[in-house]
């Protein structure tokens, strides 16, 4: 996984700097999200992984499937990929694009977990606090996760903030240990 | 101790009413791969170089490569159960482990948690298993002995506290008795032990324990240990976790004596973690950084000055030096000193003393090789009387090595040859010593006193040491004062000498041995 993110660094880079410059990032991070989300598709992923399946007819294949959601640009790009056959890089293509894009525009993707659904108000102050906390903008995901049992579960990159009762719980066992 | 269901519930609720109910925030990654105790995780983009991570089932690893995607970690201890995909957390601290005073009398692992089946050590300090070494400003030189008790090392390789004195030799040459006769030796002086057994037999380690209890040594011993059955990250580490210990009691103006058992065995060990974090391989395999593995260690032992023993302890202790004595012990194969560890210890230890097979075998134990044996600060550190006693015996061992090639040719040789091959053979014979029997100054100085005057060179050298046994009983009886005295103050002058000289001449007219 960290070997693939590795290899993935380049193409992400070169990809992002081009849609910049056509300033058509948004688009960029529609098709590469499509892209990955079709070669999750199991039936997808069989043809992929077989080696016997030629280079030209995967290419072709894949633009068929994605043509009304890409671009020219974005066709190239799959052909380049299929060729040095690094197809199977594109979902971390895909997350290191939204990675550029997200520090490029000064915002931080942030997941909350909470166990109730957050009241409009209280969404409101919750970004406002994280925002200030990480000092920089947000874009907030929210979702449920009963097992929390209370409280919110923050996760934004590599860091979490616990401040779940879950986690609170589970502190505490190890202290009375 | 026993608790009744009472006073339990009241530690719970002592424990509840102290919790920290605030949020919590770490960093987080996911485990990529576990292969041979090495586990790469994805993410934690903070973690620091040697930093604790935890992993799920209360276990932790330490971070030693810090990639661009990733972090290589090596577990401590059992990794069976890590799978991929499961979550470590960073904890923001150095790997530490528990020292103080508590830990005298134990045995612990590489983590400092007990294995002796004594319970709970009883120590609220901690400190981090790696830490820089005294600075330039905060040392003294070394001029306080560390008795070890061998006539053969306290009088020709004297080791002074705060020094780095290496134990080389082949398997099977007394390198571990050495060691424990030391430890055996500094019952009464105040001086505390660490014995760190690397890559060693359980059972031998148990041998070690059983000898010190019953010697009365373990009350100033503690015993950190790494047994062959251990994680390789484990017995990496272990050596550190000792050090750790010894420099709790440097650091407040004690003296403490640590022994690496052996470091050869840790420098495998870190091979072995270094070829599985593919790190390259350099001479003999080991990584590029082996030299830095074993100098950052022997660095730490050393001796502190007043002013700083003052400063660590924030003004509780004044006026007193700390010290860390190391006795490092390397294990050579076949007497290849020239292979890759053990020339980069020689080199960055104060002296070595040289153990070897030939020796052992024909019977002269400890198995010194006078010769090639050096230690470049004791010196300084000897007491009185023994440097002045023991320089004749090494100067006497010298011309006798020389000699010793026409040993056999006896009857051809002119008088002074003759003499000094067989003040050389007395000489040789004298310091011989049996394990687990460490002599006092004063033992040692008559001794040395008796072949330094000569009152050997007309005794049959295969009754030297029935000799030696009955003339050490007979001052211990006749002589106590003029002994205690000696042990006192370590002083030589004419009065003594003339003391021990009409002593050790009554006792050949008035005894047999």
């Amino acid at each position: 996984m960290s070997e693939l993110a590795t290899l993935a660094r380049p193409y992400a880079a070169a990809v992002f700097k081009r849609a910049k410059e056509t300033k058509a990032t948004v688009k960029w991070s529609e098709s590469l999200a499509f892209m990955s989300a079709v070669l999750k598709n199991e039936n997808i992923a069989v043809v992929v992984d077989n080696p016997k399946v030629n280079k030209e007819k995967l290419s072709t294949l894949m633009l068929d499937i994605c043509q009304e959601h890409i671009t020219e640009e974005n066709g190239n790009f799959l052909k380049l990929l299929v060729h040095n056959n690094r197809l199977v890089l594109l979902p971390h293509i895909a997350k290191l694009f939204e990675a550029y894009k997200a520090e490029d525009e000064g915002y931080v993707e942030v997941e909350v977990f909470t166990a109730y659904t957050l009241s409009k108000e209280a969404k409101q102050s919750f970004t406002a606090t994280l925002e200030k906390a990480l000092g920089k903008k947000i874009h907030m995901n929210v979702a449920i996760d009963k097992s929390l049992i209370g409280g919110v579960l923050v996760r934004a990159g590599d860091r979490v903030i616990d401040g779940s009762i879950k986690g609170r719980l589970q502190h505490m066992q190890k202290a009375l240990q | 101790m026993q608790l009744n269901p009472s006073e339990i519930s009241d530690l719970i609720k002592k424990k509840i009413e102290n919790f920290d109910l605030s949020a919590e925030a770490h960093t987080e990654g996911t485990v990529v791969s576990v292969t041979d105790g090495i586990v790469r995780v994805h993410g934690l983009s903070e973690a620091m170089q040697g930093e604790m991570l935890e992993f799920p089932g209360n276990t932790f690893g330490m971070a030693l490569n810090l990639e661009r995607d990733s972090v290589g970690v090596v577990v401590l201890g059992n990794y069976q159960h890590i799978t991929e995909g499961d979550t470590v957390k960073c904890t923001g601290k150095i790997l530490e482990v528990p020292v103080g005073e508590a830990l005298l009398g134990r045995v612990v692992d590489a983590l400092g948690n007990p294995i002796d089946g004594k319970g709970a050590i009883d120590t609220t300090e901690t400190a981090p298993i790696e830490k820089i070494a005294p600075g330039v400003i905060a040392r003294q030189s070394v001029d306080q002995p560390v008795q070890l008790g061998l006539k053969s090392i306290d009088a020709m390789i004297p080791v002074g506290r705060g020094q780095r004195e290496l134990i080389i030799g082949d398997r099977q040459t007394g390198k571990t008795a050495i060691a424990i006769d030391a430890i055996i030796n500094q019952k009464g002086t105040g001086i505390k032990c660490i014995y760190v057994a690397i890559g060693q037999k359980r059972s031998s380690i148990a041998n070690v324990v059983r000898k010190l209890e019953e010697h009365g040594a373990m009350a100033h011993t503690i015993i950190v240990a790494a047994s062959a059955s251990e994680s390789a990250a484990l017995q990496f580490i272990a050596p550190y976790t000792g050090c750790s210990m010894g420099e709790f009691f440097r650091d407040r103006g004690e003296d403490a004596l640590i022994i690496y058992d052996d470091l050869t065995k840790q420098a495998w060990a870190y091979r072995q973690v270094s070829l599985l974090l593919r790190r390259p391989p350099g001479r003999e395999a080991y990584p590029g950084d082996v030299f830095y593995l074993h100098s950052r260690l022997l660095e730490r032992a050393s001796r502190i000055n007043a002013a700083e023993v003052e400063k660590l302890t924030g003004g509780r202790v004044k006026g007193k030096t700390g010290s860390l004595t190391a006795l490092p012990i390397i294990e050579t194969q076949g007497g290849d000193v020239s292979a890759f560890v053990p020339t980069n210890v020689i080199s960055i230890t104060d002296g070595q003393i040289f153990l070897e097979s030939n020796l052992f075998n024909s019977g002269i134990r400890p198995a010194v090789n006078a010769g090639l044996s050096v230690s470049r600060v004791g010196g300084a550190a000897q007491t009185k009387i023994i440097k002045k006693l023991g320089g004749g015996t090494r100067l006497d061992l010298a011309q006798y090595r020389e000699l010793a090639a026409f040993a056999q040719f006896a009857s051809d040789l002119d008088e002074s040859t003759r003499k000094q091959i067989e003040r050389g053979q007395r000489v040789t014979e004298l310091m011989k010593q049996n394990q687990y029997s460490p002599m006092s100054v004063a033992q040692m100085a008559v001794s040395l006193f008796a072949a330094n005057e000569g009152f050997l060179d007309s005794i049959e050298v295969n009754k030297v040491l029935d000799f030696e046994a009955a003339l050490q009983s007979y001052m211990k009886s006749e002589h106590s004062e003029l002994m205690n005295n000696i042990n006192a103050t370590g002083d030589f002058n004419n009065e003594i000498s003339s003391n021990l000289r009409t002593a050790i001449e009554t006792f050949i007219k008035t005894h047999s041995w």
